[in-house]
């Protein structure tokens, strides 16, 4: 081997370098006075080297500016693992809002119009039309409501005496005042108030009334008196078997 | 591997010194080496749940310095060359350069040196001299295979000392020891 390749050889020893895959090297050293200088020179740059890497600016500040930087992030990165968490509970509460909504809604429905049927109870509406005549009540009752002015077949057999319109639970609706009983009156309501048509019967403080719906409308029988009072008449009219 | 911050911190503590050091040298600027260092520390504490072994902390460390510095540069932020007196008048750089310490004149020369040298040369070169990391810790670091970093950095040495060779402007040296007051 000639003298260029064993200097190439010199720049890939370094202190520490596995002795036998350098011991061309070394013998041709110990034979080449000249490679040996360049060897000797070389070594000793690469320790003066060595220590000016060591020589290097300060940062003083760099530390602290580091360990402020992180926990700016660890608070970015708790506020939003706090918001993936909301997002992670929104399949729970949907369902669990969808239950309140469904469960609570209803039961202020119904303290509502409980409420409007006590006042309609104990403070009735003055008459806006007097009259025994069955069709032009129903006539006059469905003027002030939309669709047609017939009843449903359990109360064929009912009476009236006159009628006032009025609003119950924001819908519009007619109330009308009974023929051969005064205690009771038919308000007939432009909305269905329940989903069935079963009777619900609603215990006032002054009377008792009963709620039922065809699907279209709503109708409640009020009736001052109690529940077996109203329960009584609406047999002895055929509302009910 | 879970990684609590409380160690990490002490990383941070430990290290910072080196990664600064090793980007300095690559970047020549200290300006540019604290936002790296920064950035590294940044990106090794999102990406923490990568190391495998905490044995192997230093290691990884340097490699994401490395993709730290490939990012900079990559976004346009290039290497100018400023004349060594005016970044130090601009950055208020101090070097350690007391009577025991280096001479200014290698100091500046191997900055002269590096700044001359591309890229692939230097960065081998700054963990060999700077850290002493072995062939193998050069090559995990660099994501290189070891052949190809023996064979680099055996061409950079070479380049290095021949730079090294060549003599700095004498007026770089007066005002070193001006700013150090020597």
């Amino acid at each position: 081997m000639n003298c260029d390749l064993y200097r190439s050889e010199m720049y890939a020893w370094r202190p520490g370098s596995d002795e036998k895959s350098f011991q061309p090297l070394f013998d041709h050293l110990d034979s080449c006075a000249e490679c040996a200088r360049l060897f000797e020179q070389l070594t000793a740059s690469d320790e003066n080297v060595r220590r000016t890497f060591q020589s290097y600016p300060q940062s003083p500040f760099l530390e602290s500016r580091i360990l402020s930087g992180l926990v700016h992030q660890r608070a970015q990165a708790s506020a939003r693992r706090a918001g993936w968490r909301l997002w992670m509970l929104a399949p729970a509460l949907v369902p669990l809002l969808i239950v309140l909504f469904v469960w609570v809604a209803p039961r202020f429905e119904q303290a509502r119009l409980n409420r409007e049927m006590a006042i309609l109870l104990s403070k009735p509406p003055a008459l806006e039309i007097n009259s025994t005549d069955r069709k032009q009540l129903l006539q006059w009752s469905a003027s002030q409501l939309e669709g047609p002015p017939a009843l449903p077949a359990e109360l064929d057999k009912v009476e009236f005496r006159g009628a006032a319109a009025i609003r119950v639970a924001a819908h519009k609706a007619v109330l009308l005042k009974m023929k051969n009983e005064q205690r009771a009156s038919l308000v007939i309501v432009d909305a269905p108030l329940t989903q069935d048509n079963r009777f619900h019967p609603m215990q006032e403080g002054s009377g008792s009334s009963s709620l039922w719906s065809d699907g279209r409308r709503s109708y409640v029988l009020l009736f001052n008196g109690t529940d077996q009072e109203l329960h009584a008449y609406m047999t002895k009219m055929g509302i009910i078997a | 591997m879970q990684i609590s911050d409380h160690t990490f911190d002490d990383w941070v503590r430990q290290y910072q010194r080196l990664l600064f050091g090793i980007a300095y040298w690559w970047t020549g600027s200290r300006t540019d080496a604290e936002e790296l260092t920064q950035e590294a520390f940044f990106q090794a504490y999102r990406s923490r749940s990568s190391l495998r072994e905490i044995e192997a902390v230093k290691g990884w460390l340097v490699g994401i310095l490395r993709h730290c510095y490939a990012q900079m540069f990559r976004k346009g932020h290039s290497r100018i060359e400023i004349p060594l007196d005016e970044v130090m008048e601009k950055s208020g750089e101090t070097i350690d350069l007391r009577s025991d310490g280096p001479d200014p004149h290698d100091f500046l020369a191997l900055r002269q040196a590096l700044e001359r040298l591309d890229e692939r040369h230097r960065l081998p070169l700054v963990l060999f001299y700077f850290q002493e990391l072995s062939y193998r810790e050069i090559a995990e670091a660099l994501e290189l295979p070891l052949g190809t970093v023996m064979s680099r950095l055996s061409r950079a040495r070479q380049l290095l000392h021949e730079c090294l060779t060549r003599p700095v402007a004498l007026r770089f040296v007066k005002k070193i020891r001006k700013v150090n007051g020597l």
